[in-house]
């Protein structure tokens, strides 16, 4: 499990950038289903869980490669800065203890030197802190990090942990090289200044700058007698009255003093550049915009509405081969399902008109009744036919097909039916998409039985009650 | 533990039913057509959560041969008390019969226990052909609410209402294609009111379904985002060698860049308009919309796209002084407030002096050749320079969201995106507008944003949308 922030954060966003092209649905189900697994096992989905999880299923080799490739990039830049720190760091200190046994070291240009230091540390961090990149351009130009980078605004903590680290190893082998020259070397140090400073105030200073190891280590701490006895002035070489190793027992005052205000400092903001590192690499985890929707993700039910079943592409087959014919001339009359009320058109109502009701509110005793009044009517006449009044809104349903059916059994061989499907307005055709169920209809039965005819069109011809003329 | 409510959908053939289930389960995929017995077998819809059911929906075929079935059912009943036995002995009886295969389909989900839904078409006359199916539902003794549906232009609703109101506990017009969310929810509400024990699912199924529906309006603002993103930064670039150098004019390869670069972004916004449907659940969508398209070489779009969705220059002023006020703000904060705010205000005339300026020219984006390195140059084309090139995007993502989103899933007619005017855009907070015009300025010079800006732009495309729905509502 990924426990470093820095990598979490990487990882966590490279796996947001493989999401990018996923439907909100998939991720919505994946996440909800981890976090629904989670709380039966008792675990907390914590983004590393969670990141656990999706490289688990992944299996071996799923790990973000770029963000590795990055880290391993700040590993490297880190390293540099190291190494450039400890070259520096030896190369400093033997410049400043140069000492040919002519001049003596000046500890003011030591003291100078650690406040350097010291400010240049406390700079590195305050810049990091404010997010200010003075060298923003050289790492642009060097893709430091690439265009797009999760890591691009932990830029600042990261060059400050950089500079740190370069800043401890600066201090470190500096403090070895002291030590190496304090051994194989005899050093003379001094203390010089152009100001008119008595070596009261010296002491005095060098007593602040002391305390914090002067209790620990008194003999590190410089006494006046030690200040007042190795001031030195280039214009006079020689300090008469002072002996030799008198110069060189500043030793344990440099070393305390870079150990204290060089390596300890340089250490606890490195430490502390570390910790502001992870606190912001775990802040811009949690306030990464892909974060906050997989904790919605992983909060919210999933909810599937059903649209799982397609069938779109199963329809009935709408190719009609029949064709409309036209309205031969009949007296027998069926009005199916409540059609022709309340009115049928006058073409249709002769003076001797047969007109019979069948299907809708009709029994089925009075379908049969129907049936066998016609059956015994058309057997009388040389081309049976029968007009039957649908509504064309209400298609064609079993119950026709069952009274069509008997009707071909009753009715004498030749029979001929015409369903004439009727408008809402009766004075209009029927719209052609509801006529085309009822050709259909037809080309289901028997062939030569049944035909769709339409009425012909006579508009404001007045209406005749369906039940007014019957037979 | 109680079984999740289920709602059998039922009715005449031809009425609706499949176009009820298919709005109400947001599934377009149900196959829905003018022809009677489209749908032949029963087919169950649930809505689930977390795989948890909370209620069903299912599709059945319409009544066949009602009367038959009622003079069966009349024949073997003696009293009021044995209907649902007799109708579920009709159900075992016929199973398997060829002639009532439709009404043991629709039959056997209620006498399972199922909620009936009727659904009848208010667009035609009432007919008292319906009493017989009406009749033996009633002999189911299950709950049940009628739903004047709407097919066609006509109003019949009325009548129906009165009518089926003898019938049926509860009696509501709902129009499959055109009905708006809210009446969706409304809707499931009523059907929970059918049953005691209905009522808690039905309104934890309401309550998951708006927070789905404002999710997703969330999710759409964020994908429009990223694609006005990528589509303000895109740059079309070639590497050509010392040959092709040679061989080709700058003005064939600026054609050859544009029209690759139109190409590119064209496709980019396609895969919008696929991902809002599909965030919808619209998977069948034929749609009908302007290309982008340029008019001529000095011109990003045709004047008619221009017209449409382009905003005007006052807005652009406005917009871009916000956006310069906010450039300028960083110099006042640089000086800790000793320039009294003359930076804002500095930065905010210039921001609105070159967006009205430049506001009514639709700039091409230039072509840039680099120096010649390693024998090889590259040329590259974009990104546009002109934020109205934004404003169309957007304008367009826009209004085709609200179209997808106010879409029914019963609905099979094409999707014509006709063109509005620029208007609505107006009615934009200041803070989006700025926001929106800063984040298209970022990405015309090619900075790229953080997650914090595409997080403000999000929502302020969000805003977008919501100013867009509320100059739709108030056009009328």
């Amino acid at each position: 499990m990924s426990q470093n922030p820095l990598r979490l954060l990487l990882d966590v966003d490279n796996r947001f950038q493989r999401d990018r092209d996923q439907t909100p649905a998939f991720l919505h189900r994946r996440d909800r289903r981890f976090a629904l697994d989670c709380e039966q096992q008792g675990i907390s989905p914590t983004p590393a869980h969670w990141l656990d999880h999706m490289q688990r299923l992944s299996g071996p080799g799923s790990a973000d490669q770029a963000g590795r490739t990055a880290l391993r990039q700040w590993r490297r830049i880190n390293s540099g800065f190291a190494a450039a720190g400890a070259l520096f760091g030896v190369l400093t200190m033997a410049g400043l203890l140069f000492y040919d046994g002519g001049q003596r070291i000046n500890i003011t240009v030591l003291l100078a030197f650690v406040l350097l230091q010291l400010l240049l540390a406390l700079a590195t961090t305050a810049q990091s802190i404010m997010g200010w990149q003075p060298w923003r351009w050289l790492s642009k130009r060097l893709s430091i990090p690439p265009p797009g980078s999760a890591l691009a605004p932990l830029q600042p903590a990261l060059m400050a942990r950089a500079g740190h680290t370069g800043g401890v190893a600066f201090a470190f082998t500096s403090l070895l090289t002291l030590l190496i020259l304090l051994v194989i070397q005899d050093l003379a140090f001094g203390w010089s200044t152009t100001l008119d400073t008595a070596a009261q105030g010296y002491h005095r200073l060098l007593q602040t700058i002391a305390a914090p190891w002067a209790f620990v280590w008194p003999a590190a701490a410089p006494s006046q007698e030690l200040i007042e006895a190795t001031r030195f002035f280039r214009a006079a070489p020689t300090s008469a009255g002072t002996t030799p190793e008198r110069w060189g027992q500043w030793w344990p005052f440099v070393v305390m003093l870079w150990v204290t205000w060089v390596l300890v400092p340089r250490m606890i903001l490195l430490a502390l550049s570390h910790w502001l590192t992870g606190r912001k690499a775990r802040q811009l985890l949690h306030s990464h915009p892909g974060m906050q929707a997989l904790l919605y993700r992983m909060e919210t039910p999933t909810l599937d509405t059903g649209n799982q079943h397609n069938d779109a592409a199963d329809l009935p087959d709408v190719r009609t081969q029949a064709k409309i014919s036209e309205l031969c001339n009949t007296r027998h009359l069926i009005c199916w399902a409540g059609a022709g009320e309340p009115e049928l058109p006058r073409q249709l109502t002769t003076h001797n008109s047969q007109i019979l009701k069948a299907g809708g509110r009709a029994s089925l005793i009075e379908d049969d009744h129907v049936l066998a009044t016609l059956a015994t009517d058309l057997a009388k006449e040389t081309s049976p036919a029968v007009i039957l009044v649908t509504r064309s809104w209400e298609p064609p349903t079993g119950e026709l097909c069952d009274f069509l059916d008997q009707a071909m059994e009753l009715w004498p061989a030749g029979s001929r039916v015409m369903i004439l499907p009727l408008a809402n307005d009766a004075n209009q055709s029927p719209k052609n998409h509801l006529v085309q169920p009822w050709l259909r209809f037809t080309e289901r039965l028997p062939e030569g039985f049944a035909t769709v005819a339409l009425l012909p069109l006579s508009p404001g011809a007045p209406y005749q009650s369906a039940g007014a003329s019957t037979s | 533990m109680t079984q999740p409510p289920v709602f059998a959908v039922v009715g005449h053939p031809n009425k609706g039913k499949s176009s009820v289930v298919a709005t109400l389960s947001q599934n377009d995929a149900i196959a829905i057509a003018l022809e009677p017995g489209t749908t032949r077998a029963s087919q169950r819809y649930p809505l689930t959560v977390d795989g948890r059911q909370l209620y069903t929906l299912t599709d059945t075929p319409g009544f066949q041969r009602p009367r038959r079935v009622l003079q069966w059912l009349e024949a073997h009943s003696l009293s009021a008390s044995d209907h649902p036995d007799t109708v579920r002995a009709f159900v075992l009886q016929h199973k398997g019969d060829e002639r009532y295969i439709d009404e043991c389909e629709l039959l056997s989900p209620i006498i399972e226990g199922a909620g009936i839904i009727y659904v009848v078409d208010g667009s035609v006359p009432y007919s008292a052909e319906h009493e017989a199916e009406m009749t033996i539902l009633r002999w189911t003794g299950r709950p049940s609410l009628a739903l004047i549906n709407s097919i066609g232009p006509d109003d019949y609703s009325d009548v129906w209402q009165a009518a089926l109101g003898q019938f049926f506990q509860v009696v509501r017009k709902f129009d499959a294609v055109r009905a708006p969310f809210d009446q969706h929810l409304s809707l499931l509400r009523t059907f929970g009111q059918l049953e005691p024990h209905w009522e808690q699912p039905l309104d934890e199924a309401t309550l998951l379904l708006s927070e789905q529906r404002n999710q997703r309006q969330r999710q759409a603002a964020s994908m429009i985002a990223r694609a006005l993103e990528d589509l303000m930064s895109y740059q079309e670039k070639r590497t050509l060698t010392l040959d092709q150098v040679a061989s080709t004019s700058e003005a064939t390869l600026a054609d050859i860049l544009r029209d690759r670069w139109y190409k590119r972004q064209r496709r980019r916004e396609q895969s919008l308009r696929i991902d809002i449907e599909h965030l919808y659940q619209h998977q069948r969508i034929t749609r009908q919309e302007a290309e982008l398209e340029w008019a001529n070489q000095h011109d990003l779009f045709s004047e008619d796209t221009r017209q449409h969705w382009a905003v005007s220059k006052k807005y652009l002023a406005t917009a871009g002084f916000g956006a310069g006020a906010m450039g300028g703000a960083g110099v006042d904060a640089l000086t800790f407030g000793s320039s009294l705010g003359t930076g804002a205000l500095v930065g905010g005339l210039i921001g609105a002096a070159g967006s009205y300026f430049y506001g009514d020219r639709l700039l091409l984006p230039a072509l840039n050749i680099g120096p010649l390195q390693n024998g090889l140059q590259s040329a590259s084309f974009g990104p546009v320079q002109d934020s109205q090139f934004g404003y169309v995007i957007l304008g367009r993502a826009v209004d085709h969201w609200w179209h997808i989103s106010h879409r029914n899933h019963a609905g099979r007619g094409l999707l014509a995106l006709e063109p509005a005017d620029q208007h609505w855009l107006e009615q934009l907070d200041k803070t989006s507008r700025r926001e929106i015009q800063r984040t298209l300025d970022r990405c015309r010079k090619q900075r790229p944003l953080n997650h914090s800006q595409r997080q403000i732009l999000a929502l302020s495309i969000a805003q977008a949308m919501a100013a867009y729905d509320n100059w739709r509502l108030n056009r009328g």
